[in-house]
């Protein structure tokens, strides 16, 4: 039965990828959600299918160039566009790309090398408190109890210096891999995991805590505000001369960092990618995937292991870093609630489900779990407060919403999503929605019409 | 004489119990001999003369004063540690896996036990009792928190880590990771579904929160009494009993010879004729019974219990345990008293002695700095043997 | 004397209290093929991982091509020209064959992670030949058309094959077999001996080999050190090993010697 309908699908999914039909189906279907969105900027349907659209360019068989013309074309103007119609979505987006980056990092170091790395949100913690605390007052306040800043202190730093310190974060991030590495490398594997979530504990209770004795983060508070990046002039009415007729009225300055930030994201997310792939195709990548295969083999070969594995979670480390400045700009707030083990964890969740070691999956499973979370939990849990707030009825148990608890809102159960996608994709697909492929180098294999076939086994393993 | 000593029952109920008074009383000493020479070393500094200004008392003598106290606290705390870890150590040592899910196990205990007590109440059967009663109650709460965890380690482990007992190292201890987060909304989700509320508070009842004098000393020139909870007294009780009664289980029954041969070698103990599943389900049931007493005892003590109570005890346990040398019973014992004693000296006096800089907060990262120092420098643990690297 | 190329002066090994590798004196000369024969758990795979590093030796002297390994680590080791494989083997399934081999080239590769980055034209020259050398060297093992198959999806004998290949790429001057024929048949154990008859010969790679079955031993080995216990019990010739009382009575047993030649 499954079978069958697995050649179904197959013979479906080949009939799509011929000839034109790629080309026509990938330009309706973005013209067709593009146009739904726009005209129904509320539907998360909508929304979702546009989605969707934009990921299948990745899959359809056409020209690379086309691919890539398709893809800017949504990323640098359907997406603005759509973004400045409902703002919400870019803050979608935005986390997709800061997620994407954060565990396109994690699978450096899980996925590539096979290192189970349970603390990796403190390497966002230590890009976000980098900018929270040079771009904020804070270093006026060192000597003043949290929560009781003096009327006008100045920010230290201009909101200029927030670009270098996208490049600082990088630094710092890694310097803070190789510290935490040197030491914890030693150690075998399933320690490893409890020795980094330990780290990560670490690096967040001193977060809590240093507040004295002098006010270095101001505690559980966290720190606010701060500086967001400075706009360079008349970029924002040159976008708004351009937007204003198609959207109908000009984007507040509000509206305006949204879609900065979507950008910078989006750039960030794709300087990572780029990295992450010409890495994985050297003798750094090969020897990372050596060691995860089996690092006894692997020295012998003569790989410096502990030297690689440094460098996994530096690299790792600087992407998180890098994402936690741009985070703490764009929220002007950060506080140690952000750098949960959760927050980790759902960050694992991401490899784990888009497929371990995949860089295509790890980005799909970015975008599922953001997409969950900030979108298909959040709009039931509003259904469910709308049925609490009517006078409707369950008939046969005869139970009234309105005796609901608050405390049943699906946003708040992100727990349960991680751990049931952890668990089933353990059992049942532990590579992954997109499983890692090797990739075809013999020129003999070149000229087998089915490419895919790789990724085909790895997925029936 | 010498039969009594021969009698393996005898030999193997008394063994234990010979250890834990020794563990105690060293820890107990080496802290306290050490806690003193650095109040003596700390007379005269700016943390001295801030508690004289403040609180009319020099450093060494709030030092001795509050150390009864202290060890008291910290033994407590370092039972209900040391049960916890035991189910770790039981798992790992059978089959090398760390059951990150363990901590909910406990989490799970804590609350049906909570419940059941909260049903007594709410039947009015708590209000005026007499004592035995309230004991009776109360082992009542234990043992349903016991069966409650008990079986959901069971479940769990047929569940979620069965079907991956062949899979590489990483992929079972995700799935654990998962079960735990799993279990934490689903906990949250159970208690809100009939209150509202996900946070629990153990009803009072019986004599536990009633203070026992023990002995008035006098300290530094101040008599001092030196005073102990009777639940303080109940929960190491408990905790002795368990440690008892699994070191007896383990080393000499038939069925702990058969957890002894699976951990050794699992194939062979299977054309041995074990059955392998079966025990290994065994371990995650006695295992996840003590959990769910600790949590049991856990609430007794701290009172209020929400669904990811287990975090913080799950990670020190696990410390306990490697600290001692996992897979080993007697080294989770060890752990947890030098752990619970580490975190009740840290509470009490590192405010003091930094001035307020850093105080009891602190005590979480000080379990993480020991759990991270002794995976790096000694992974075997205070207790274990070193073991070369396999070819 | 001047050339030789590996020599182990009194190598102890130990585990705990128990010796593992005791005293052993070996002596390999540049181009020769030698082999290491004895009972199982003499301490052959353990002398092994003393040559390559993974154990430290707590007495003794191992000078390879003039330098001292004792105290180095693997990788170094292989970077001083010594490849291994291993006696079950031991690649890496989820990589290509060809990545398998390319990975033995590590030490060889001269590329940075900003070559890497950057994909400078050095990156893309070697990254080329490596290709190149890696198909090559899959071909030179007797493998032809595999070079994207998973390494976990070929047959056993394949897979022997891959290691060899995967350590010639280090571009060793010793190369160290770990019982390279266990679980062959006769015709796969008869390609194998051929291979590296042609690695010596046409390569001029010393080669060292654990082995059990005697008709490989006998077949190619030019030089034979038998262990026991840890200790080396008899060297020489084929001829003179196969007619040594004390390795009968290793293999066999107390008194069979005397049946045997009897």
């Amino acid at each position: 039965m499954i079978a069958k309908l697995k050649t179904t699908l197959g013979s479906l999914g080949e009939w799509i990828n011929r000839g034109k039909v790629p080309y026509i189906l990938s330009i309706t279907g973005l013209v067709l959600s593009t146009v739904w969105v726009y005209f129904s900027p509320r539907s998360l349907p909508a929304f979702l299918f546009f989605l969707a659209m934009a990921g299948m360019i990745y899959y359809f068989k056409i020209k690379p160039v086309a691919k890539l013309i398709l893809g800017l074309v949504v990323a640098l103007i359907v997406v603005p566009i759509i973004g400045a119609r409902n703002i919400f979505y870019l803050e979608v987006l935005f986390q997709i790309g800061v997620f994407a980056a954060l565990a396109l990092g994690l699978n450096i170091v899980v996925g590539f090398t096979g290192l189970l790395n349970l603390g990796y949100v403190a390497f966002y913690a230590v890009g976000a408190y980098l900018w929270a605390f040079f771009g904020s007052k804070q270093i006026f306040l060192l000597h003043e109890i949290p929560g009781t800043a003096p009327q006008g202190t100045p920010f230290l730093l201009p909101g200029d210096m927030f670009y270098l310190f996208i490049m600082l974060g990088i630094i710092v991030a890694a310097v803070t891999g190789l510290l935490l590495g040197l030491p914890v490398l030693r150690v075998r594997g399933d320690y490893l995991a409890i020795v980094t979530l330990g780290f990560g504990e670490v690096i967040r209770q001193l977060a809590n805590n240093l507040d004295k004795p002098l006010n270095f983060t101001n505690g559980p508070q966290g720190i606010t505000p701060i500086q967001k990046p400075t706009l360079p002039g008349g970029v924002m009415d040159a976008f708004n001369v351009i937007l204003t007729p198609i959207v109908g009225q000009p984007v507040t300055e509000g509206q305006f960092y949204n879609i900065l930030f979507y950008f910078i994201a989006l750039l960030v997310a794709a300087l990572v990618i780029f990295v992450t792939l010409r890495l994985d195709d050297s003798k750094i990548g090969r020897a990372w995937t050596a060691i995860r295969e089996d690092e006894m083999a692997a020295v012998a070969m003569g790989i410096p292991a502990v030297k690689l594995k440094l460098a996994a979670f530096a690299v790792g480390a600087s992407f998180a870093g890098a994402m936690g400045v741009v985070m703490a700009a764009s929220r002007t707030f950060v506080s140690p609630e952000s750098f949960t083990f959760m927050q980790s964890i759902g960050v694992l969740t991401m490899v784990i489900l888009g497929g371990i070691g995949s860089i295509p999956g790890v980005v799909l499973g970015a975008a599922v779990v953001v997409v969950l979370n900030l979108q298909v939990l959040q709009e039931v849990s509003l259904y469910l407060s709308q049925l609490r707030q009517s006078d409707s009825v369950i008939p046969i148990i005869n139970f009234a919403w309105k005796n609901l608890s608050n405390q049943l809102d699906p946003a708040k159960y992100q727990r349960l999503l991680f751990g049931l996608i952890l668990i089933l994709m353990m059992i049942y697909r532990p590579a992954g929605l997109i499983p890692a492929a090797r990739r075809k180098r013999e020129l003999k294999a070149a000229a087998v019409p089915d490419a895919d076939n790789g990724t085909q086994e790895a997925a029936d393993e | 004489m010498r039969r009594i000593y021969e009698s393996t029952v005898l030999r193997e109920l008394l063994r234990p119990l010979g250890q834990i008074a020794i563990f105690v009383t060293a820890t107990g000493a080496i802290f306290s001999v050490a806690m003193l020479l650095l109040a003596l070393l700390f007379r005269g500094s700016a943390a001295d003369r801030l508690l004289q200004e403040n609180n009319h008392i020099n450093i060494f003598a709030f030092t001795l004063t509050n150390l009864p106290q202290v060890l008291v606290d910290g033994v407590t705390l370092g039972f209900v540690y040391a049960a916890i870890a035991l189910g770790y150590t039981m798992v790992y040592g059978v089959l090398e896996f760390i059951n990150f899910a363990h901590s909910e196990i406990f989490a799970i205990g804590a609350f049906v036990g909570v419940e059941v007590l909260i049903a007594l109440e709410g039947a009015g059967q708590l209000s005026s009792i007499p004592i035995w009663l309230a004991y009776v109650f109360l082992a009542l709460a234990v043992i349903a928190g016991m069966a409650a965890a008990g079986g959901m380690a069971m479940l769990v482990e047929a569940t979620a880590y069965r079907p991956l007992r062949n899979a590489p190292r990483l992929v079972p201890l995700i799935s654990a990771i998962g079960v735990s987060f799993f279990l934490q909304d689903a906990i949250r989700f159970t208690e809100s579904i009939t209150t509202g509320q996900f946070h629990r508070i153990i009803p009072t009842f019986g004599n536990f929160d009633q203070r026992v004098s023990l002995v008035k000393l006098p300290l530094a020139g101040v008599v001092t009494d030196i005073n102990i909870q009777i639940k303080s007294i109940v929960v190491i009780a408990a905790a002795v009993l368990m440690l008892v009664g699994l070191n007896y289980l383990v080393n000499a029954t038939k069925v702990g010879k058969a957890i002894r041969a699976v951990a050794q070698d699992r194939p062979t103990a299977s054309l041995m004729g074990i059955n392998v599943n079966l025990i290994i389900s065994l371990t995650f049931l006695v295992g996840g019974a003590l959990g769910g007493a600790a949590g049991v005892l856990y609430a007794l003590k701290f009172t209020r219990i929400d669904p990811f109570v287990g975090f913080f005890p799950g990670i020190k346990a696990f410390t306990a345990a490697v600290l001692g040398g996992i897979g080993n019973l007697t080294g989770a014992l060890l752990g947890g008293i030098v752990l619970g004693m580490l975190e009740s000296f840290a509470g009490a006096y590192l405010s003091a002695f930094t001035m307020g800089a850093a105080g009891a907060e602190y005590k979480d990262i000080l379990a993480f700095a020991i759990l991270i120092l002794v995976l790096i420098f000694r992974p075997s643990g205070l207790l274990g043997e070193q073991v070369g690297q396999k070819a | 004397m001047s050339n030789v190329l590996l020599e182990t002066k009194k190598v102890v090994k130990r585990f705990g209290g128990l010796v593992a590798v005791n005293k052993m004196d070996v002596v390999i000369e540049q181009g020769s093929i030698c082999s290491i024969i004895g009972p199982n758990g003499a301490g052959k795979t353990t002398f092994f991982n003393t040559l390559t590093g993974i154990y430290k030796p707590e007495e003794g002297e191992i000078v390879f091509d003039g330098h001292h390994t004792i105290g180095l680590r693997p990788d170094q080791i292989t970077d001083l020209h010594i490849a291994r494989t291993f006696q079950n083997i031991r690649l890496f399934g989820s990589m290509t064959v060809l990545e398998n081999i390319m990975v033995g080239m590590h030490t060889r590769l001269k590329q940075s992670g900003v070559d890497a980055l950057l994909r400078t034209r050095k990156f893309r020259e070697e990254e080329k030949k490596a290709f190149a050398k890696a198909t090559e060297l899959m071909e030179y093992v007797g493998l032809h058309g595999v070079g994207d198959e998973l390494a976990r999806n070929l047959p056993y004998g394949g897979q022997r094959r891959i290691e060899v290949a995967r350590a010639l790429a280090s571009q060793p001057k010793l190369l160290l077999l770990d019982e390279p024929t266990a679980g062959m048949n006769p015709n796969e154990t008869e390609d194998a001996i051929r291979l590296f008859r042609r690695v010596r010969d046409d390569l001029g790679i010393t080669i060292l080999l654990i082995e059990h079955d005697m008709r490989v031993v006998m077949g190619i080995s030019e030089r034979i050190t038998v262990m026991d216990y840890g200790e080396k019990i008899a060297e020489g010739l084929p001829a003179e090993i196969r007619a040594n009382k004390r390795v009968i009575e290793a293999y066999l047993g107390r008194g069979a010697a005397t049946e045997i030649i009897a």
